[in-house]
């Protein structure tokens, strides 16, 4: 009977009318109102720090190479201690697409994303973020990560006493 | 010649290489630590394994201690050589520290190299690793024992290869060490190669350290041009600063190695004094201007002072591009005197050496290495040709007596490098005749050129040292076109003008010298006396060639451009925040190319490009090449 599913079709479609006029609005009021992205969300990359406080970024160039928009540039030096850290960092957010290749490459966890979402800045420049700008003073995402504990070289640690090391061989012995 | 098949491909070997190498000949890499091309086996990593399927030797072996032999069937896809290759490496693996992102030697290693080829990847092992304490091996070379795989490259390098003393091999088991006694800088000349022959990171540049990686390098082949030996390097930049230097290949000047020299001292390229603008009485002018001012004044001196009152000198450091075009610019500023730098004694020896060498008797490092007997004339090799002393020693080693002839000749140089000498006084008491394949070495700084005619009689093969990278094409251009020793130059008093091309003029020299203009990109004396100054582009940031010591012409290719280095551009370290396209200080031009663009300003004829005529066949070399020979043009000519 063609009126009749005629008439299915229409009643099925106010159906859903009303089912959306008489729901909660999913619409949030942004800015007044603001949503809280998952913490995996890849917005803003900031540079974090060991548990000692140290600076995690060793200015290994990973991030720098994996990044496909090419947004990293460092330059890395010799700290104290033999420490090796980045002498100037940046990140150019008004190029970056927040892919997360570089966090992902980063072997001691400096590097990470934030849900941090609102970056618009007027000027374009502002968008170059340098390595003050991109330091904070917490862990981020893995707070009890230090790579300098688990490199076997030394640095943080007398050599030969890092996580599973063996004491330093005494080359001069006559002990097999 | 062994035929042999090799994953599935037919290989011809030549007598008595290994597997491996007859492998690599047809492009087939099998993993390898201990063995280099230069020092052979040592049968230390167990990591080249591979299956024989049939012929004369079955199953796993390793291919480089293995001869290839004809008949053989090789296999390297073998499931079991693959696991034998995977459980090697991870055993390797087992004491190596998770470094990489702080090792300089990241991106470049061999060892990561291998470890991917080889197929392993997660840790499996939950014991703890060993470790050493490091030594302080001096200020160019860092030592970090923690990485080491014990492939005993290092030490067979340092003490057969290099006759190296202070350095070797210590404890057994799990606890070898490589290093020294006790800390200290290590004394070999030709130590800096352990970098580079460290198939992991135990041995890094530290004058590079924490700089940069591999993947961001600007790199080109070059030529070194701290002697006129003219070895093969490839230096490495980053943000317009040279940061290093590693060896390049080139079996017919250097092989595999450099001295410490060419690649430790310092080359004034980062020096923050060098002569970056154009300078016209010490104020910033461009460089259309200065050299506006430059033939004004010349123009003036030859007024005041009368005809032939400018001289133009050039030196042994600069290119032949420039060389050849020094007479043409002395040419067009109608210069009465030309130089090429070189002192009267130096002059003297090298037209010696120029008249006698021909393509026969001069010899290469080649025929330094394969010599029956050496003899080295009024040379101290490690100020005159560093790398000739490791070609001796590999000579000697063969059982080649090593002479020392002259007192110019200390027998300290050859103790370096731990051979025996015997020391004489005349190049006539050396038995050169009974011997089929002889080299003289000879030094130009000392030596008489009469020895030259000596030299010519005794069929032995020559290696002159002359002075600077490209002395041989100086000397050369300079019995061309008649060009005269500095000293006499400068010394009639009747030279009132000056045009130094890259040139080292001693400050006395200048003294009476009223007016000296400079092209130049180190800070000489010459630059400080000049009233013009036009900067040039330094050998790294320009395309030029270099004639050496045996007259072998070999092309060096642009490594960087010209520029302030980022470093010095902002006290706060941060590169400059603002867009530009050219850095600052980066209009900068060769100086062959100053030199054309000062002749089209003096209104004569251009030339199209630096090489013409009878140098021609210099334009289309190769920089990755082996080079060509031009020595013995002038004995051709006359």
């Amino acid at each position: 009977m063609r009126v009749i599913d005629d008439m299915t079709a229409i009643l099925t479609g106010l159906w859903t009318t009303w089912k959306h006029i008489l729901r909660r609005p999913v619409t949030i009021q942004y800015p007044e109102e603001k949503r809280i992205p998952s913490p995996r969300y890849r917005a803003r990359i900031i540079l974090t720090r060991d548990p000692d406080g140290g600076e995690r970024c060793v200015a290994c160039y990973l991030c720098s190479a994996a990044c496909p928009v090419d947004c990293i540039s460092m330059q890395a030096e010799e700290g104290e201690g033999g420490r090796r850290r980045a002498a100037w960092f940046r990140i150019n957010f008004s190029r970056c697409i927040f892919c997360g290749f570089c966090a992902e490459a980063c072997p001691t966890m400096a590097i990470q994303m934030t849900p941090d979402y609102e970056i618009c800045r007027r000027d374009v420049m502002d968008l170059v973020f340098e390595k003050e700008d991109l330091l904070v003073e917490h862990c981020g995402k893995d707070p009890e990560y230090n790579f300098y504990r688990h490199a076997g070289i030394g640095v943080t640690q007398p050599r030969g006493e890092g996580e599973g090391e063996k004491p330093t061989v005494d080359v001069r012995g006559l002990m097999p | 010649m062994p035929k042999l098949i090799i994953d599935d491909i037919a290989v011809e070997a030549a007598e008595g290489v290994s597997v491996l190498e007859a492998a690599k000949s047809v492009g087939i890499t099998i993993p390898h630590f201990c063995w280099h091309p230069a020092l052979g086996r040592a049968g230390a990593c167990r990591v080249c394994a591979v299956k024989l399927l049939d012929g004369p030797v079955k199953g796993i072996q390793m291919s480089c201690m293995l001869p290839a032999q004809e008949g053989m069937v090789v296999s390297t896809t073998d499931p079991e050589a693959v696991a034998l290759r995977r459980q090697v490496i991870e055993w390797l693996m087992i004491n190596h520290p998770h470094d990489c992102p702080v090792c300089d030697e990241g991106g470049e290693c061999q060892l990561q190299d291998f470890t991917i080829a080889c197929g392993h990847g997660t840790r499996r092992f939950v014991g703890p690793k060993r470790t050493h304490v490091n030594q302080e091996l001096g200020p160019y070379i860092s030592h970090e024992m923690n990485r080491c795989i014990q492939c005993y490259r290092c030490v067979r390098f340092y003490q057969e290869y290099a006759g190296g003393s202070d350095f070797g091999v210590m404890g057994s088991a799990g606890k070898v060490y490589y290093g020294r006694f006790e800390s200290g800088q290590l004394e070999s000349p030709f130590s800096g190669n352990l970098v580079d022959i460290c198939p992991t990171g135990v041995f890094t540049d530290k004058t590079a350290r924490f700089r940069a990686r591999y993947w961001d390098y600007d790199m080109a082949p070059s030529v070194c041009p701290g002697c006129s030996v003219g070895c093969n390097i490839t230096p490495v930049a980053r943000y317009r600063e040279l940061l290093k230097i590693v060896a390049r290949r080139n079996d017919m000047v250097n092989g595999w190695f450099i001295c410490d020299r060419g690649r430790f001292a310092p080359k004034g390229v980062n020096a923050p004094s060098r002569p970056r603008t154009s300078l016209v009485d010490g104020v910033k002018t461009g460089r259309e201007e200065a050299m506006d001012a430059l033939l004004r004044r010349l123009g003036e001196v030859a007024e005041l002072y009368g005809e032939g009152s400018i001289a133009v000198v050039g030196s042994t450091r600069l290119s032949q591009e420039g060389a050849t075009l020094l007479p043409l610019l002395a040419e067009s500023i109608s210069a009465g005197a030309l130089s090429y730098g070189l002192s009267a004694a130096e002059s003297r020896a090298s037209s010696g050496a120029i008249s006698m060498l021909t393509l026969e008797n001069g010899a290469s490092i080649a025929d330094v290495e394969n010599a029956d007997c050496i003899a080295i004339y009024e040379s101290d090799l490690r100020e005159e040709g560093p790398m000739l002393l490791l070609a001796v020693r590999q000579a000697w080693r063969r059982g080649a007596p090593v002479l020392l002839v002259g007192e110019n000749s200390p027998l300290e140089q050859v103790r370096g490098v731990g051979i025996e000498a015997v020391q004489l006084h005349y190049m006539e008491e050396a038995p050169l005749a009974i011997f089929e394949r002889p080299v003289v070495i000879a030094g130009m700084r000392h030596g008489d050129p009469r020895v030259m005619a000596v030299l010519d009689r005794s069929g032995a093969r020559v290696a002159c040292l002359f002075p600077g990278p490209n002395g041989h094409g100086a000397a050369l251009l300079c019995a061309e076109h008649g060009g005269i020793p500095l000293e006499e130059a400068l010394a009639k008093g009747k030279v009132k003008g000056l045009v130094a091309v890259e040139a080292d003029i001693p400050a006395e020299l200048l003294a009476g010298v009223p007016f000296v203009a400079s092209l130049d990109w180190r800070e000489t004396a010459a630059v400080q006396a000049a009233s013009v100054v036009i900067p040039t582009a330094a050998w790294v940031e320009c395309d030029g060639t270099y004639v050496n010591f045996e007259g072998r012409a070999q092309r060096f290719s642009r490594v960087m451009k010209p520029g302030l280095p980022i470093k010095e551009l902002d006290p706060a370290c941060h590169p400059p925040r603002i867009h530009q396209g050219d850095p600052p200080g980066g209009d900068i031009l060769p100086s062959w190319q100053v030199m054309i663009e000062m002749i089209r300003l003096a209104g004569e004829k251009v030339p199209d490009g630096p090489f013409s005529g009878s140098w021609a066949n210099l334009t289309s070399l190769d920089p990755e090449g082996e080079g060509e020979v031009i020595r013995g043009r002038c004995r051709r000519d006359s």
